[in-house]
């Protein structure tokens, strides 16, 4: 694959062979965005046609389903009552930033239609900010709402956030969204390039200076160490938490001779902890699935054998943090009950089927003592 | 002669299993609590083979629904009693008088059946929520159930499922007591001789709901500053064992210069009166109140009394108690100085005079509420039951009276 390389000819040779004439990267460049290429890629064939539409399918696939999927959130959340709470408001905010996110996808297809960046220079940076500061945003505020559900969860009773807190919380999303992709935009630390097909656009992990070397090493604490360990930790106290409170009711349970403990209405067989564990989990593994391979990419590109990483590798981190930004509504809100019933209710059509609650124990609040006073009778008993 | 007696009746949506019950509050007399005792009527050619299963269950909700993420409830049910009630396992059966008078009068698809509450099993108490909300109310609450099944594990259907919520409550005592709660505290100061005094005495230990609560107030100074105002305060310490934690809330609250400020060598002695009741404090988040099945009869929640030698440690659910404090305002520099009196606050027993007069006056309320509020039920389709059944007692107090 190689024309510069350690064995060039060779891989030049018996790759070449079947498809005609060889063209390097960055060929279909204008005079003008050559710049825009770094030499790096010009070391690697122009990639096959069917490899291009695959990833232009792929997009398109993305598209739809971000739009579709943070658009209901965003729908919904936004104009039902009963979705009104601050620890939602999160997830709006969740929204908001794939839906950002989103926003690049009709100029990658572009780009990838024509084979380079449109709009050159400006394209390219305004690509990347778009990208830096939804992919940073979303992952910070994924640790956001794994703090937040620590709180609610860990102190149901008055623990929740505030909706100032939670506001002051979204704000710092967005702060902490913009000053890594804001100095590469002005080129003060680091800068925007094309990378993988030279269809998309991110900052440059393959300049080998100190500078950038620091640059890469910081994004990589500041928007995928920082956040996953504030994830991990959270989720590990709620998940102790929860053990530890299970384990009291039981106690307490016990002083009255008790041994059925139910979580009511519900009647699965599986214990909360083992819940919390699982949908922990999915969280956890979304959030390394989405940003895993940037960091890998960046840190091998910046650090390690820069041959390993052609343009069909550093597709993959690019298609990655973009599906997860479409199964975010996914694994956010729709485990979220009130959600489900919502869109049972507007758009019976999606076929969600609720479980709807047993009647068993779950008679309280005003509704059944309406109802309950209303099968009240009167009766005269003779004596 | 005819005795109107209130009796308590639901059917399953299918309307083949209905309970009669006498009453929906239950006592907890500290040394035995009254057992739950009903009637269940069942169509014995819709049961054929198949069995009803009675339950009585208690709801601790310890968080607000619309906060449940993560698959995690915020409810635990205990299922404190179970049994068969038809056919009926124990066939010497002792009927309480009610159950007697049910089954003569409701024939011989009637069966009996009595529930007992364990030893230390909390009051009913709900927390009160902020405004409009709609969810579930937090706090304990009790249920008792019948479904039909052929085994107890089976299967619930909601069609053939029958629950009604009850109240478990505890009453005063009927001696009310002798001693008088009071504290002594003093308060010296860092860069000045001398202290100010403070105690503070209850003219009661046990307090009934709507009772006027008077604490007597002596200061005697002896310090170099002086005390520019006073306050008081009512707070109810909220213990919910569910979640160990636990919140003091201020229900009733009166501040004062009068007679300050108390100059040094001064000394002051004046009683206040303060009303601590549930209608000063809605809509505030998390006041505890009593149990209640209607709106009307809110009160705020009673104290949880334990049984002698045991401590309020041991109780479970939601633990309530009540103390006046005292706050000294002896300016900028000289800081604040309290204490605080404890005392209970309960529901007078039945056969008491007081329980005759806070019944009757809880009588005229409701009549009255419903005089006045009748358009307000109207506005909303699931009320209208209520409305019915609203002006259905109405006719039984009034032919009661």
């Amino acid at each position: 694959m190689y024309l510069n390389g350690e064995q060039p000819y060779v891989s030049y040779l018996n790759d070449s062979s079947a498809d005609g004439p060889v063209l390097p990267m960055g060929h279909g460049y204008p005079a003008e965005y050559q710049h825009l290429v770094h030499a790096h890629w010009r070391g690697f064939r122009q990639a096959p046609i069917y490899y291009q539409a695959g990833f232009y399918i792929g997009f398109i696939v993305l598209m739809i389903l971000s739009l579709f999927g943070n658009g209901l959130v965003l729908w919904i959340f936004s104009t039902s009552k009963s979705l009104r709470t601050p620890s939602n408001l999160l997830i709006l905010n969740l929204a908001i930033f794939d839906l950002f996110m989103c926003t690049n996808m009709p100029h990658y297809l572009l780009n990838a239609s024509v084979g380079y960046i449109v709009g050159g220079d400006l394209g390219c940076d305004i690509y990347a900010l778009n990208g830096g500061i939804s992919g940073m945003g979303a992952s910070i505020t994924n640790a956001f709402i794994a703090f937040d559900r620590y709180k609610t969860i860990s102190n149901p009773i008055d623990g929740r956030l505030s909706y100032g807190q939670i506001l002051l919380c979204i704000i710092f999303t967005w702060l902490w969204a913009t000053p890594f992709s804001v100095l590469p935009f002005f080129q003060i630390w680091g800068r925007y390039q094309p990378e993988g097909y030279l269809t998309t656009c991110s900052f440059d992990y393959l300049t080998n200076t100190d500078d950038n070397r620091l640059f890469v090493r910081t994004i990589f604490v500041w928007s995928y160490v920082i956040p996953m360990v504030m994830i991990l930790v959270s989720y590990y106290k709620l998940f102790t938490h929860v053990r530890t409170h299970e384990r009291m009711l039981a106690e307490q349970a016990k002083k009255m001779n008790v041994k059925s403990l139910s979580a009511n209405a519900s009647n699965d067989n599986m214990s909360v902890e083992l819940r919390i564990a699982k949908a922990a989990l999915i969280i956890y593994m979304l959030f390394v699935c989405a940003w895993t391979p940037y960091s890998v990419v960046a840190l091998i590109g910046c650090f390690g054998e820069q041959q390993m990483i052609t343009p069909f590798i550093s597709m993959l981190p690019c298609l990655a943090c973009k599906s997860v930004s479409c199964l975010d509504p996914w694994v956010y809100a729709t485990s979220h009950p009130k959600y489900r019933l919502e869109l049972e209710r507007r758009l019976p059509w999606l076929g969600i089927r609720e479980k709807h609650l047993t009647g068993s124990g779950s008679t309280a609040g005003a509704e059944s003592v309406a109802s309950v006073s209303g099968d009240t009778l009167a009766m005269s008993v003779q004596n | 002669m005819v005795v109107s007696v209130k009796v308590f009746k639901k059917a399953t949506p299918n309307g083949k299993v209905t309970f009669y019950l006498g009453r929906r509050d239950f006592i907890d007399h500290l040394d035995y609590c009254d057992p739950v005792d009903g009637v269940i009527v069942v169509e014995p050619e819709y049961l054929k083979n198949r069995k009803v299963f009675g339950q009585l269950a208690t709801t601790y909700r310890y968080g607000r629904e619309e906060d449940e993420v993560m698959g995690v409830k915020f409810s635990k049910e205990l299922i404190l009693s179970r049994e068969q009630i038809v056919p009926m396992t124990n066939p010497n059966m002792e009927m309480t008088p009610m159950q007697e008078k049910l089954v003569r009068k409701l024939g011989s698809h009637a069966h009996p059946f009595t529930f007992h509450f364990p030893p230390n099993s909390p009051s009913s108490v709900t927390l009160q929520q902020e405004g409009d909300d709609m969810g579930k109310p937090l706090g304990v609450e009790y249920t008792i159930r019948a479904f039909v099944a052929d085994s107890e594990d089976d299967r619930q259907h909601k069609r053939s499922m029958v629950s009604l919520v009850i109240k478990k409550l505890q009453y005063a005592p009927l001696n009310r007591g002798q001693r008088l709660p009071s504290s002594l505290v003093s308060k010296g100061f860092t860069f000045s001789n001398g202290k100010i005094s403070l105690e503070v005495t209850l003219d009661r230990e046990i307090y009934y709901h709507g009772e006027k609560v008077a604490a007597t107030v002596q200061v005697s100074n002896n310090s170099k500053k002086s005390v520019k105002s006073i306050k008081c305060f009512i707070v109810q310490h909220t213990e919910i064992t569910m979640v160990n934690a636990q919140f003091s809330k201020h229900v009733a609250q009166l501040e004062t210069k009068e007679g300050c400020p108390i100059t040094p060598g001064a000394n002051l002695t004046k009683t206040f009166y303060l009303i601590p009741l549930a209608a000063n404090n809605k809509d505030r988040h998390g006041i505890a109140l009593d149990g209640h099945l209607k709106d009307e009869d809110v009160n705020l929640a009673s104290s949880t009394m334990v049984q002698e030698g045991k401590s309020t440690g041991d109780a479970c659910g939601i633990v309530i108690s009540y103390s006046v404090r005292i706050k000294l305002n002896c300016g900028t520099l000289g800081g604040e100085m309290q204490t605080d009196v404890p005392f209970k606050l309960l529901q007078p027993a039945p056969g008491t005079i007081e329980k005759k007069r806070s019944n009757a006056m809880k009588k005229m309320k409701s009549i009255e509420q419903h005089r006045n509020v009748k358009g307000y039920y109207q506005d909303d389709d699931d009320n209208i039951v209520f409305e019915d059944f609203a002006k259905m007692r109405m006719n039984n107090v009034n032919m009661d009276d």
